[in-house]
C-alpha cells in the first residue's frame, strides 16, 4: 500500500477527531446570551410543550398541571388570574360584591358572554356547572376546593339533613358538632339594621332579596353521613344527638341546597358555609370555570370529543391527534376575542426533558414546561437570559408524629429543626430555596413573613440536652446521644424515584450535628400515604404542599380544622387566630394577623421546613405576556409574539407591576 | 424457476411457525410478566389479570389458542400494555414510519455507494479512491448512535438548518438525519462491495473481449462493469435489509420517532406477548420474502446463475 | 468462469468481506502451506502501513483500557465511579477544564453530570467492551469452527441439512431474537449479565465462521494427510479437531480479527438500548447512550467514547483486513 493513501487516511482521520474535539469545547465557550435560536415563527403561532397527553378536556376532571394549562385556554369562569400575580380579575363576572365577612359573594355577570357555538352565556350555566361539579357522580378530583361553598361538602358526599316532620324545623349544626368555625355573616337572620355589603359606588341599591336568600340565612343545619351504617355509629356515638334525632325523618342534602343562586339572568350569588376571603382568588380554579349544559346532557362522557364539544374560553379545539399534538385557535365568539393576540396555540404531549430542550434550542418550540430543564443542566442555563428564576408556590417539609414520644417534646423537635442545614440542603437540590418559615418565601407581595429558626447546631445539641438527652463530642470530633429513644424513631418514604437520597441525607445531617442516627423505612405509596394520615408511623416523614390559591391560608389552614398534616398538631389558639384573620376586611391587618398565627405555629414545631421551589424553565425572548408566576398557569390571552427585537425580554419578566 | 420459487416458499411458512413457537417459549420460560410493576399485587387482583388474559389455562391451551389465532385469522391479538389497541393496529400504523426511513436509506445508501464505488474503481488508486474508501471505512467503524447525535449536534442544534427530532409526517425535513444516520454504514459496505466487484470485472476476459470488439467506452461501464459491480451489492441486500431494521431500532430510539423498532423495544421491555410475537413474526416474514426477491432478481441479473 | 450459485461454496460472508466480493471466491478453499507461512506473513503486514497503524492504536488502546483505571487512581486520586463531595463539582465540565473555567490537566476528557472523570469512565468501558468483544468472538470460534468442520467432514445429506439450517438463520433477524433473549432473562448481577451478553453476542456471529470452517474442512478432507490418517485408524473427532481444524487456522484467524469490531458494535447498541451491560457497569454503548442526553450542552459526554469508540473500531477494521491481506493473498484486496 502506497504511503500516500496511508497518509491521506491518517490525516483524514487525526483531522476529524481534532475537528470534534476542538467543536466539542467552542460549544460551551461560545458564551450565547440564550439557549438556542432566537427566530420567531412565521405566523402568529405559539408552540409550547405541556408535559403528558391529557386526561380528558373535562374542566371538572383533570388533575394534572398539563390539563391545567389547557383548561385555561378553552374555558372561563366567573375570575381569571392576573398573568403576573394570579390575582382575580374581571372574566365573565364583570364586577363583585362581597359581604363583611367574605361569606357572600355577588357576582354581576357580563352580557355578552358566548359559547364558541354562539349560545350566550347566563347565570344558569353557572349554576348548572358548580351543581355539576360537585355531584357525586361527576366524581370530580377537585371537588374540595368548592367546599367552602354552604352545603357543598354535604352534597358531595350524599349526607342527609335531619328534619321533623311536624314542624319541618332542621336540627342545627351548631347543637351538636363542637369543632365549627364561628358563624359566619350569612349564617345569621338578614338584619336590615346591620350593612351585610360593603357600600359599593356602582350599585345605589342592594341586590334583591329572595326565598332563597332568607333560607341562607339561617343557621347551617346540621348533616349527618347518608350511608344508614355510618349513621348509625355517629348517632349511636353521641346520645344527645341519638335523642332529637328519634322520630325525625332524613332528607338527603340535594343539588338545590347548595349555596348557589341565580339572581336575575346576569345576576350570581355564592353562599360560604365559613369566612373565606381568599375563596374570591379560589374561583380561579378550573373546577369553577363553565361546562355546556346542553351538550353535557346529551353526549354524557362524550362530550369532549372534537366533533361534539363547545367551549367558553379566550381559544377553541381545532385538531387533537393523541400523542402527537393538540391545536387550539383563536375563538372569535369568545367575548374579548380582540384582546386575544395568538391565532394559534399547539400543544405538544412530550415528557422527554432531552427531546423538549432539543426542539427549544433549535427553536421549534417557543417555551417549555415548569421543571423541564434537567438538573445537571443548571449551572449552564441559570446563566442564560432566557431562563426563568422565580420562586414556586410549593414548599417542602418534614412532618413529625407529635403525638408518640420523644417527638411529644417541642424541645426535641425544635432540636431536629435545628439541626437541618436547610442551606446546604438548597444548594444540592439546586433549585430550591432554604425556607424556615412555612410560606414560600418572597410569594405573597406585602406579607411579613416570620423568619423562622436558622441553622444552627449548637443550639439544637443544648435543647436536645435541655430535653433531657445531652449530646456529648466524640474524641475525632463527631456527637453521640446515647440517651436518646432512637428505636422510638424513624424516617419513612416511598419507594419512588430519589426519595431514598432525600431520606439519607437527613439521615446523615442528624448524626453529624446530633449524633444520632435515625433509622430509615420505605414503603410503597399508598401505604406511606395511610401511614402518614393515620398517624401510625413513629417519627418523621417527607411532606409537600402546593398552593391551591394565592394567599398565605392555603399553606396555614393545613393546620385548620379538617386540616390533613400527618402530624396531630391540634391548637385551639391558632384556630382562632386564623379565624380572627379571616373575618378582617383590611387586606393590610390580615395579613399581619395571618402571619402572628404563622409564628405562632412555627414555634410549636409540628413540622421541620425544608424548602420552598423555584420555578424552572425557559421562554423564548420575543414571548411576551408570559410571566414565571409562583402558580405555573398562564393566561394565553395575553400573550404575544414581539417582532420588534428592542422589546424583548432580556431577562426574567418582573412580576410586580410597573 | 418457479419451482425454486415453490420449494423457497414451501420452506419459509414452517420457518415463520418455528419462529413464532421459539419466541413464544421464551416468553412463557422467562421470569415475570407483564403486569408486575414496582409493587406487589394483591393475590385476587393478580387472579383476575391472569384470567382476563387466559393465562391461568394449561401452557397447551395457550400455545394452541395462540397459534390457532395467528394461522386461521391472522390475528396476534390485542396489546398487553396498550389497552384495547390491536397488535395487528399498532403494527400497521407504525410499519410506514420505519419503511419508509429504511426504504429511503436503503435507495440512498445504493445510489451513493454504487456511485462512489464505481467511481473509486474506475480511478483506482487516485485521490478519489482513497478518499471514498477511506471515508468508507469510517461509516463502518462509527456506530450510528454515534452518528446520529453528532448529525443532530451539527446541523441541527447549532445550525439549526434541521429538526433534531420526532415525525412529522412523509414528506418532509424531519426524514434527513434519520435517513442519513441510517444509510451510512450500508452506504460504506456497498460502496466497497462495487469497488472490488467492479474491478475483479474490469480485470476479466469479456471486458476486454468487449472492448476488442469495438464497444463504446461507456458501452462496455454501463453494460457490462456495472453489471458485475451491481452483482455483490444485490447478493448483500438480504444482510442489508437484516443491518437496516436492527439499524432502525437505534435511530428511532434516537430522534423518537413512533415507528416498529420503538415498538419492538419497548414490548420487550414490557413482557407484550402479543406485541412481541407479532413483530417478530411480522419480521420474519417480511426478511424472509424479501430475500426470496432478492434471489430472483439475482437469477434474472445473472445468466450464469441458475437454481435447481 | 462458469459457476452455479451453489450456496455451499466459501461465501464470505458480504458483510465480513469488507473490501471485496468473494461470493464465488472457490479459490478460498486453497491455502498457502509451508512452515514459513506465519513469518511470510507477519512480513507481509509490517509493510501494510495502514494495518500497522491499526494495530499500534489497537494496542494502545487496549493497554490504556486496561491500566488506564489503576494508573489515574494512583496519580490523580479518582476511580471511575468517584463522585466528588464537594457540590460544585458535581456537575459536566467540558475537557481540560475546571471549574472555574480555567485551564485543567485533571479531566481531560471532562467530566460527565455528577462530575466524575470521563477518562476513567471512557477507558474502564473500553475494558468492558474489548471483553466482551474478544471472549464472545471466542465464543462464536468455538460453536462455529464445530458446527462447520463436523458437517464438513461427516458431508453427505447430514451437510446438507446442517447448512440449510445455517442459510436458513443467516436471513433471519437475529439479532432481534437476541434482544428478547436479553430481555427475558436479564441477570441480577452484573457477572451473570456479561456471561448471557457472551453466549447472546456469540450466537450472532458464527454463522459465517461455520461456513467457513466447513469450505476448507471439505477442500482438506481429501487430501492425502487425511486419508492417510483414516487408513491408519485415527478416530473421526481426532481427524478433525487434531488435524482438520488446525489448517483452517488462516482464515479463522483472519475472520475473529474482523468479528471482534463486529461483535463489539452489536454490544454497543445494544447497551445502548439498555438491554446489553447493565450498571453499575459501562460499556462504551451505555456511555454513549448516557450522553446523548446532554448532546444539547454537553456534547463531549457523547464525543468522547464514541470517538474513542470509533478510532477502536476503526484500527481493528484495518488490522484485520491487513491480516486478511498478508495471511492470504489470494483473498487479497485489489
Amino acid at each position: 500500500m502506497s504511503s500516500g493513501k496511508f497518509r491521506q487516511i491518517v490525516g483524514l482521520v487525526v483531522l476529524a477527531s481534532l475537528a470534534l474535539s476542538t467543536y466539542s469545547c467552542t460549544v460551551v465557550s461560545s458564551n450565547e446570551e440564550f439557549f438556542g435560536s432566537t427566530t420567531p415563527p412565521k405566523q402568529n403561532i405559539f408552540r409550547y410543550v405541556n408535559g403528558d397527553e391529557p386526561q380528558s378536556l373535562d374542566p371538572a376532571m383533570g388533575n394534572g398541571q398539563p390539563e391545567a394549562r389547557l383548561y385555561m385556554a378553552l374555558y372561563e369562569g366567573l375570575v381569571e388570574y392576573n398573568p403576573k400575580t394570579l390575582a382575580p380579575e374581571p372574566a365573565l363576572a364583570e364586577r363583585w360584591h362581597i359581604n363583611n365577612d367574605s361569606s357572600e359573594f355577588t357576582f354581576h355577570l357580563r352580557q355578552n358572554g358566548r359559547w364558541s357555538n354562539g349560545d350566550p352565556i347566563d347565570a344558569n350555566d353557572f349554576v348548572y356547572s358548580f351543581r355539576r361539579a360537585l355531584a357525586k357522580e361527576t366524581a370530580s378530583p377537585n371537588a374540595y376546593l368548592a367546599f367552602y361553598l354552604r352545603n357543598a361538602k354535604a352534597y358531595n358526599q350524599e349526607e342527609v339533613f335531619v328534619r321533623d316532620p311536624h314542624s319541618g324545623q332542621f336540627l342545627l349544626a351548631r347543637d351538636f358538632v363542637d369543632d365549627l368555625p364561628p358563624d359566619p355573616i350569612s349564617a345569621t337572620p338578614i338584619d336590615p339594621a346591620k350593612p351585610e355589603y360593603l357600600p359599593d359606588p356602582n350599585e345605589p341599591k342592594s341586590d334583591p332579596d329572595t326565598a332563597f336568600h332568607q333560607q341562607m340565612h339561617t343557621p347551617l343545619r346540621l348533616t349527618l353521613p347518608g350511608d344508614e351504617k355510618a349513621r348509625a355509629k355517629r348517632i349511636d356515638a353521641n346520645p344527645k344527638l341519638k335523642a332529637a334525632v328519634a322520630g325525625k325523618e332524613f332528607v338527603p342534602v340535594k343539588a338545590e341546597d347548595l349555596g348557589i343562586e341565580t339572581v336575575d339572568q346576569y345576576t350570581v350569588r355564592l353562599y360560604m358555609g365559613q369566612q373565606a376571603p381568599f375563596f374570591l382568588g379560589l374561583l380561579a380554579h378550573q373546577v369553577f370555570r363553565l361546562v355546556p349544559r346542553q351538550v353535557v346532557e346529551q353526549y354524557g362522557s362524550a362530550w369532549t370529543q372534537p366533533e361534539h364539544i363547545v367551549t367558553c374560553g379566550p381559544f377553541r379545539l381545532k385538531t387533537w391527534i393523541p400523542y402527537d399534538k393538540l391545536v387550539l385557535e383563536r375563538d372569535p365568539m369568545y367575548w374579548d376575542a380582540a384582546a386575544v393576540k395568538l391565532d394559534e396555540i399547539y400543544f405538544y404531549p412530550i415528557t422527554d426533558q432531552t427531546t423538549t430542550m432539543n426542539m427549544y434550542k433549535v427553536g421549534e418550540l417557543d417555551a417549555v414546561y415548569n421543571h423541564a430543564v434537567p438538573n445537571p443542566w443548571l449551572h449552564v442555563m441559570r446563566s442564560k437570559r432566557d431562563y426563568m428564576d422565580a420562586v414556586e408556590a410549593g414548599i417542602d417539609y418534614l412532618i413529625m408524629n407529635t403525638t408518640k414520644p420523644p417527638l411529644d417534646n417541642v424541645k426535641v423537635r425544635k432540636a431536629f429543626n435545628l439541626a437541618i442545614n436547610k442551606q446546604a440542603w438548597a444548594e444540592w437540590r439546586r433549585i430550591v430555596k432554604p425556607l424556615t418559615a412555612f410560606t414560600p418565601e418572597g410569594m405573597f407581595p406585602g406579607y411579613p413573613q416570620p423568619q423562622g429558626a436558622e441553622f444552627n447546631s449548637a443550639e439544637a445539641r443544648r435543647l436536645l440536652g435541655e430535653a433531657g438527652y445531652p449530646v456529648t463530642q466524640n474524641a475525632d470530633g463527631s456527637f453521640s446521644c446515647s440517651k436518646f429513644p432512637v428505636g422510638q424513631v424513624e424516617f419513612i418514604y416511598n419507594t419512588q424515584g430519589s426519595n431514598k437520597a432525600v431520606a439519607e441525607w437527613m439521615q446523615a445531617q442528624w448524626k453529624q450535628n446530633l449524633g444520632i442516627t435515625v433509622g430509615l423505612r420505605n414503603m410503597e405509596w399508598k401505604t406511606f400515604l395511610d401511614a402518614r394520615a393515620k398517624l401510625e408511623y413513629k417519627g418523621f416523614a417527607r411532606g409537600a404542599w402546593g398552593a391551591d390559591y394565592m394567599d398565605p391560608f392555603t399553606f396555614l389552614s393545613l393546620f385548620y380544622i379538617g386540616g390533613e398534616n400527618g402530624t396531630g398538631w391540634v391548637d385551639a389558639k391558632y384556630i382562632a387566630m386564623l379565624d380572627e384573620a379571616n373575618r378582617t376586611l383590611d387586606h393590610k391587618k390580615r395579613y399581619e394577623l395571618l402571619a402572628k398565627a404563622e409564628a405562632y405555629m412555627l414555634d410549636a414545631q409540628p413540622v421541620i421546613p425544608i424548602a420552598t421551589a423555584s420555578v424552572n424553565w425557559v421562554k423564548k425572548p420575543y414571548v411576551k405576556g408570559m410571566y414565571p408566576n409562583p402558580a405555573s398557569l398562564y393566561p394565553w390571552k395575553y400573550i404575544y409574539i414581539e417582532r420588534d427585537q428592542a422589546k424583548w425580554d432580556y431577562s426574567t419578566p418582573k412580576l410586580t407591576a410597573d | 424457476m418457479l419451482r425454486f420459487i415453490v420449494r423457497r416458499l414451501l420452506v419459509t411458512i414452517p420457518t415463520i411457525l418455528v419462529v413464532i413457537s421459539l419466541t413464544w417459549v421464551l416468553i412463557k420460560l422467562a421470569p415475570g410478566n407483564f403486569y408486575s410493576g414496582e409493587k406487589q399485587l394483591p393475590a385476587a387482583i393478580e387472579k383476575n389479570i391472569r384470567e382476563k388474559y387466559g393465562l391461568d389455562k394449561p401452557w397447551y391451551q395457550q400455545y394452541g389458542k395462540t397459534m390457532w389465532n395467528i394461522v386461521r385469522h391472522f390475528d396476534f391479538g390485542s396489546s398487553l400494555r396498550y389497552e384495547g389497541q390491536s397488535v395487528n393496529t399498532i403494527i400497521r400504523n407504525s410499519l410506514p414510519v420505519s419503511a419508509a426511513i429504511g426504504l429511503l436509506a436503503y435507495l440512498l445508501a445504493v445510489l451513493v455507494g454504487v456511485t462512489a464505488g464505481s467511481i473509486a474503481a474506475l480511478k483506482q488508486n487516485t485521490a478519489w479512491d482513497y478518499g471514498s474508501m477511506a471515508l468508507a471505512m469510517l461509516g463502518i467503524s462509527v456506530p450510528n448512535f454515534v452518528l446520529g447525535p453528532i448529525l443532530v449536534l451539527i446541523f441541527s442544534l447549532t445550525l439549526y438548518w434541521l429538526p433534531p427530532s420526532r415525525w412529522a409526517g412523509f414528506p418532509s425535513w424531519n426524514l434527513v438525519l434519520p435517513v442519513l444516520t441510517l444509510s451510512a454504514l450500508q452506504m460504506a459496505y456497498i460502496a466497497r462491495l462495487t469497488r472490488a466487484g467492479m474491478l475483479e470485472v474490469l480485470r476479466s476476459d469479456y471486458i476486454r473481449t468487449a472492448r476488442a470488439k469495438g464497444l463504446s467506452e461507456r458501452d462496455v461501464m454501463l453494460k457490462h462493469a456495472l453489471r458485475g459491480g451491481l452483482m455483490p451489492v444485490i447478493s448483500y441486500t438480504g444482510p442489508a435489509l437484516a443491518f437496516l431494521l436492527t439499524g432502525t431500532v437505534v435511530v428511532e430510539k434516537i430522534f423518537a420517532l413512533p415507528g416498529l423498532g420503538n415498538y419492538f423495544i419497548q414490548a420487550s421491555l414490557n413482557r407484550d406477548e402479543p406485541l412481541i410475537i407479532g413483530i417478530v413474526a411480522f419480521i420474519a416474514i417480511a426478511l424472509l420474502l424479501l430475500n426470496l426477491l432478492v434471489d430472483i432478481a439475482y437469477a434474472y441479473l445473472d445468466p450464469r446463475v441458475r437454481y435447481q | 468462469m462458469s459457476i452455479e450459485k451453489d450456496p455451499d461454496q466459501i461465501h464470505i460472508a458480504p458483510e465480513m468481506a469488507i473490501a471485496e466480493a468473494d461470493v464465488r471466491s472457490e479459490e478460498a478453499g486453497e491455502f498457502v502451506r509451508g512452515s514459513s507461512l506465519w513469518r511470510d506473513a507477519w512480513r507481509r503486514l509490517l509493510k501494510n502501513k495502514l494495518a500497522v497503524f491499526g494495530l499500534i492504536v489497537v494496542v494502545i488502546v487496549t493497554i490504556a483500557s486496561v491500566l488506564g483505571p489503576t494508573v489515574i487512581k494512583a496519580v490523580f486520586g479518582f476511580t471511575p465511579d468517584y463522585i466528588p463531595t464537594q457540590i460544585k463539582l458535581n456537575r459536566s465540565y467540558p475537557p481540560f477544564t475546571g471549574p472555574d473555567g480555567e485551564f485543567s490537566w485533571l479531566h481531560p476528557m471532562g467530566t460527565d453530570n455528577a462530575g466524575r472523570d470521563q477518562l476513567a469512565r471512557v477507558l474502564q468501558g473500553g475494558q468492558i467492551s474489548l471483553f466482551v468483544g474478544v471472549i464472545a468472538t471466542l465464543v462464536s470460534l468455538l460453536i462455529g469452527v464445530t458446527y462447520g468442520a463436523i458437517a464438513g467432514y461427516v458431508g453427505g445429506r447430514f451437510d446438507n441439512m446442517m447448512m440449510r439450517i445455517v442459510d436458513v438463520m443467516y436471513s433471519l433477524p437475529y439479532v432481534i431474537v437476541v434482544i428478547v433473549l436479553l430481555s427475558l432473562f436479564r441477570s441480577q448481577t452484573p457477572r451473570g449479565q456479561l456471561i448471557l451478553l457472551f453466549v447472546a453476542l456469540g450466537s450472532t456471529s458464527w454463522l459465517t465462521m461455520a461456513r467457513i470452517v466447513r469450505g476448507q474442512v471439505l477442500s482438506l478432507k481429501n487430501q492425502e494427510f487425511v486419508l492417510a490418517a483414516r487408513a491408519t485408524g485415527v478416530s473421526g473427532t481426532r481427524i478433525i479437531f487434531r488435524h482438520l481444524v488446525p489448517n483452517t487456522l488462516g482464515p479463522v484467524i483472519v475472520y475473529a480479527t474482523l468479528t471482534i469490531p463486529q461483535i463489539m458494535l452489536t454490544e454497543a447498541f445494544l447497551s445502548f438500548l439498555g438491554f446489553g451491560v447493565q450498571a453499575p457497569l459501562a460499556s462504551w454503548g451505555s456511555l454513549a447512550s448516557d450522553g446523548i442526553q446532554s448532546i444539547g450542552i454537553f456534547p463531549w459526554q457523547l464525543i468522547c467514547p464514541g470517538v474513542t469508540m470509533a478510532l477502536t473500531l476503526f484500527s481493528l477494521n484495518f488490522l484485520g483486513d491487513g491480516l486478511r491481506d498478508a495471511l492470504d493473498p489470494q483473498m487479497r484486496t485489489v
